[in-house]
């Protein structure tokens, strides 16, 4: 493994494996005919230079000058990108961080990945840079995903899933209040 | 920990996620199924956890382990080379990666020595490690040398000849010809560090004759570690009034060299000296070249800083014990060497007691006062203090550590989340130290103290004894305690919001947050009908949020104009400018990207405001700072935007942050703004350095980079000059302004030591960026040249660490 020398300890400026499953799901076809995972030749890597950082778990109140302020502590900030309720165009709980260097997101995802902003543990994930597009939930009701079926009360993130907030609604009309 | 070592070799994707699952998977193979699912590692994965495990578990007597990993080494690498290799590549890269375990690993291969057919992997094991010092010595990462040179002296006793001596030796010999060269040379004085931190590795080691080596090795390191350095009044984070407890910080260099020679005269009482009758293997040699390489990372002298010196309990070791500089070594090269994981570094420190002698420390966690009960006798240095010791040094680093600021605030985080019963109450008493010590400290330290204070408070819900300061409330803004308080405050209250850190302070500091901080929108000042040009500010703004054309605009900007001269106000164009600028920061006031479209919009217009009138960027700032004086951390983020626009220029907000009103010196935000506006410059000058100084340039491209350098060299100079004429007006006492309100003498008393307590971070800087600038251009052999980022990048961080890859550890490994 010419230049991929194994740490002692695990590294923390590695991408996620939500990050490795989408882009596996992606490359099935042509890549993993022998069963087996290629390994990530740096010449292909898409996060080989990524200075862009997806943030996610934040509280929908959290503000831009917030994040702004937590994240400046790694480098300078390129540009920072508000994740958007597809329909109410609000907050909705993420965001996407730009360095001018590479070094900065790295040390971004070892520094203050699974530290709290705003009181909330938040989570970053290299990322291959920001699209048009990408700042919007891509759930049903706008948000996103995990916060269509959420169980759990997050008053952070707009109480229940809004699925379950809806079901919730729908069955108060039908049978009734209180029941 | 054992954790990090189930998992497959990195290298290959997806490791420790779907592989792992694979790897349940492949139990389906085997023939009888036993009941329960059992899972035992090939051995090569077994060695590889028992070695990464040693000495970690305090349930396991750690002699124990060792016999019985040096047992499986024998017996997995003898019949597989795989093996083999990996075993003396994980022994090589545990030295360099995991420092406390340097002794313990020195110890699996002394016993290892001993088994029959054992030394062979030995002899790999000691070329290994002489190759990586070799290495480290070409590339100058002289930390691993060091670590490199302790687990060899570990090995002492089965060099054959003088063994680690010899290269001691040449290091001292090169160390010598450095400091007869030039003695503000600081590679010499580093070299000697090694030398020294060396010794006690070799002195534990079971060799014999070596006191007599020692002692005269000593002997020979007093010219240079004997005398302080001249750069060390530059680094002194307490370079205050000496009146303060903090008074005078020593060198590590001068109190290891005083250690080390009372460690001789006492005969080395603390080391053992069993020689067993084992096989001998020659070190390779090891060569320091004429040309020594400083490596990545300019090099000050170290001061031994701590926070825990003067209490009434001794809770960590005194600079007159040299356990003092062994165990804050090994801590502060394993914090630094693990940044890549800052839950494993943070997991050493709170382990700290299991790798150093039964009785070093009392119990974790033993509280402060219980260490009264202590038994006369017996230790009272508690683990977590020296620990978190540790990590302030670094975070407490003169002119910068190795890492950026945050990393530390990441490892103290981590620490308090793994024992909060023991770190908590440590950082409290590290709290109060500290801000006791405030009016001595250098002023980057206090503001770097302000800083993870409230990063700190953030990440636990922002709960601290204000109570205890209660006093100082009532204090002078100009009052260097007072100032930390309101700088604190503010900065949590741009992690969080005004009103949630409102509700976390009693009483008498509910007035410092105004009920304007707690505005999310500022008011527009126009629409108070009375003020002068209220209608053309309104009708102005009006028609920026519109997106009206600057032709529609410029009618306004000459109502204005026309009528202050009618009025005979003085400079009609700031008033203008400032109608223009208030304008665009109250429309742009929900969020940064709102402020940031709306200068974009109003580029043109702003460009030529900046270099139309001499006052015109002076009076940009005024507004914008004018405009969120309550929140002045988004103003300084504005002000910040804009320079990256060109529409400020770095002298201009040296100008508005300096030459003005001496009270600013005070307010951490300037201090801030102007940090960041001299990191943007030094930062562009050392890109634009590096790339001149690049190989592999034709004639044609260096002559026009070199030309560009000396204009930003000049300009930086200049920039530093402005600075330091500003300064010394204030700290002189000489600004006229400086006679301005009631009670003169001692605010004027005040401002003048802000004035120096600035002056000494500004000049230290530029003394910092003379000092990399002769590095940079120094001419080396092929090969050993600084990093250079292909991609210059005229916003690179202000900081500015250059940490070249910590990924390619050990040259060879694979």
């Amino acid at each position: 493994m010419p230049g991929t020398v194994r740490n002692t300890v695990e590294r923390l400026d590695r991408p996620s494996a939500y990050y490795h499953s989408r882009n596996r799901k992606r490359k099935y076809d042509r890549d993993n005919e022998d069963g087996r995972e290629k390994s990530e030749e740096p010449a292909g890597d898409p996060l080989k230079d990524a200075t862009t950082l997806y943030v996610g778990n934040l509280s929908f109140y959290t503000t831009e000058e917030q994040i702004h302020e937590l994240f400046s502590k790694c480098g300078e900030i390129k540009r920072l990108i508000m994740g958007l309720d597809r329909f109410n165009k609000t907050p909705c709980g993420f965001c996407f961080v730009e360095y001018y260097t590479h070094q900065d997101a790295l040390d971004c995802m070892k520094y203050i990945g699974g530290t709290k902003l705003d009181e909330r543990i938040i989570r970053t994930d290299l990322d291959p840079g920001f699209q048009e597009g990408r700042q919007y939930g891509r759930g049903k009701s706008g948000g996103q995903v995990r916060d269509e079926y959420r169980e759990e009360y997050d008053e952070g993130r707009g109480g229940l899933g809004r699925a379950i907030q809806a079901e919730r609604l729908k069955e108060e009309e039908e049978y009734g209040r209180g029941r | 920990m054992a954790d990090y070592d189930s998992r497959p070799r990195g290298g290959r994707p997806g490791g420790g996620y779907n592989s792992r699952k694979r790897r349940y998977r492949d139990e389906d193979d085997f023939p009888s199924r036993p009941q329960r699912r059992r899972y035992s590692d090939p051995p090569g994965a077994k060695l590889r956890k028992q070695l990464l495990g040693i000495a970690e578990s305090p349930l396991k007597r750690v002699e124990d382990e060792i016999v019985a990993i040096a047992r499986t080494a024998h017996e997995f690498c003898s019949s597989d080379p795989e093996i083999r290799e990996e075993f003396v590549a994980l022994v090589a890269q545990l030295v360099l990666e995991q420092p406390f375990k340097i002794p313990f690993v020195a110890a699996v291969v002394l016993v290892l020595n001993t088994i029959e057919g054992g030394n062979v992997i030995v002899a790999e094991v000691v070329s290994r490690v002489a190759g990586l010092v070799q290495t480290g010595v070409k590339e100058g990462r002289w930390r691993d040398v060091k670590c490199g040179l302790k687990f060899l002296g570990g090995l002492q006793g089965v060099l054959g000849g003088e063994g680690v001596w010899v290269v001691l030796e040449d290091v001292l010999g090169k160390a010598v010809d450095l400091q007869t060269e030039r003695g503000e040379e600081t590679i010499g004085p580093e070299l000697v560090k090694i030398i020294l931190f060396t010794i006690p590795y070799i002195m534990a080691s079971s060799s014999t004759d070596s006191q007599q080596k020692a002692a005269s090795m000593i002997e020979n390191t007093d010219i240079i570690a004997g005398e302080p350095h001249v750069l060390q009044s530059l680094v002194d984070p307490y370079p205050g009034d000496g009146k303060s407890e903090a008074a005078s910080t020593d060198g590590v260099l001068g109190l290891l060299q005083k250690q080390l020679q009372a460690e001789a005269a006492m005969g080395w009482p603390l080391y053992p000296n069993a020689l067993e009758n084992a096989p001998k293997h020659d070190l390779p040699p090891i060569t320091i070249p004429d040309t020594v390489n400083p490596g990545p990372r300019a090099l000050f002298p170290e001061l031994y800083f701590s926070v825990y010196a003067n209490q009434e309990l001794e809770t960590v070791p005194p600079t007159s014990s040299i356990a003092s500089c062994l165990l804050r070594d090994a801590l502060v090269d394993t914090i630094n060497v693990l940044d890549y994981n800052r839950n494993a570094a943070s997991r050493f420190l709170i382990d700290l007691d299991c790798y150093f002698a039964p009785g070093t420390f009392v119990k974790r966690a033993t509280p402060f006062d219980r260490l009264r009960d202590i038994e006369e006798g017996k230790s009272t240095w508690k683990p977590e203090d020296v620990a978190v010791d540790a990590v302030f040094s670094q975070l407490f680093q003169l002119p910068t550590p190795e890492h950026k600021l945050v990393y530390y605030h990441s490892v103290l985080t981590e620490a308090c989340k793994i024992a909060p019963a023991a770190i908590a109450p440590s950082l409290g008493r590290a709290i109060r130290y500290l801000y006791r010590n405030i009016d001595s400290m250098d002023l980057d330290l206090s503001y770097r103290f302000m800083d993870w204070f409230s990063h700190h408070l953030s990440n636990f819900g922002f709960t601290w004894k204000w109570t205890e300061w209660i006093d100082d409330v009532s204090l002078s803004n100009l009052e260097p305690k007072k100032a930390f308080i309101q700088g604190a405050l503010d900065k949590e209250i741009r992690l969080s919001f005004a009103q949630r850190i409102k509700g976390t302070l009693p009483a008498p500091y509910q007035e410092l947050i105004t009920e304007e901080k707690e505005k999310d929108t500022p008011d527009f000042k126009y629409n108070d009908e009375s003020l002068p040009f209220s209608h053309e500010g309104k009708e102005i703004m009006a028609l920026i949020r519109k997106k009206g054309s600057e032709d529609d605009i410029q009618p306004i900007i000459e109502q204005i104009h026309s009528q202050a001269i009618d009025m005979r106000l003085p400079d009609p164009i700031a008033l203008s400018t400032d109608a223009y600028m208030t304008s665009i920061c109250y429309i742009g006031s929900k969020s940064l990207s709102h402020v940031l479209s709306c200068i974009e919009r109003c580029k043109d217009r702003l460009l030529s405001l900046g270099t139309a009138h001499p006052a015109g960027r002076r009076q940009i700032i005024d507004s914008v700072m004018g405009y969120w004086k309550d929140q002045p951390g988004i103003g300084v983020n504005i002000v910040d935007k804009l320079l990256n626009y060109t529409i400020l220029s770095p002298e201009s907000v040296i100008d508005w942050a300096l030459s003005r009103n001496g009270s600013r010196l005070a307010e951490a935000y300037v201090f801030e703004m102007v940090a960041a506006t001299v990191g943007k410059v030094t930062g562009r000058v050392r890109q634009v350095v590096l790339a001149a100084t690049a190989r592999g340039l034709s004639e044609e491209q260096k002559m026009i980079l070199k030309q560009t350098m000396e204009t930003e060299r000049t300009a930086m100079r200049e920039l530093f000059q402005v600075m330091e004429d500003a300064l010394v007006g204030w700290a002189s006492g000489a600004k006229d302004q400086q006679v301005e309100s009631g009670d003169m003498s001692s605010e004027d008393a005040m401002v003048r030591r802000w004035g120096e307590r600035w002056l000494r971070v500004f000049r230290r800087r530029f003394a910092v960026e003379e000092a990399w600038y002769l590095e940079a251009v120094k001419e080396r052999p092929e090969g050993e040249g600084m990093d250079v980022d292909g991609d210059a990048n005229p916003a690179q961080g202000a900081e500015g660490n250059g940490t070249a890859g910590e990924g390619d550890l050990g040259e060879g490994i694979e």
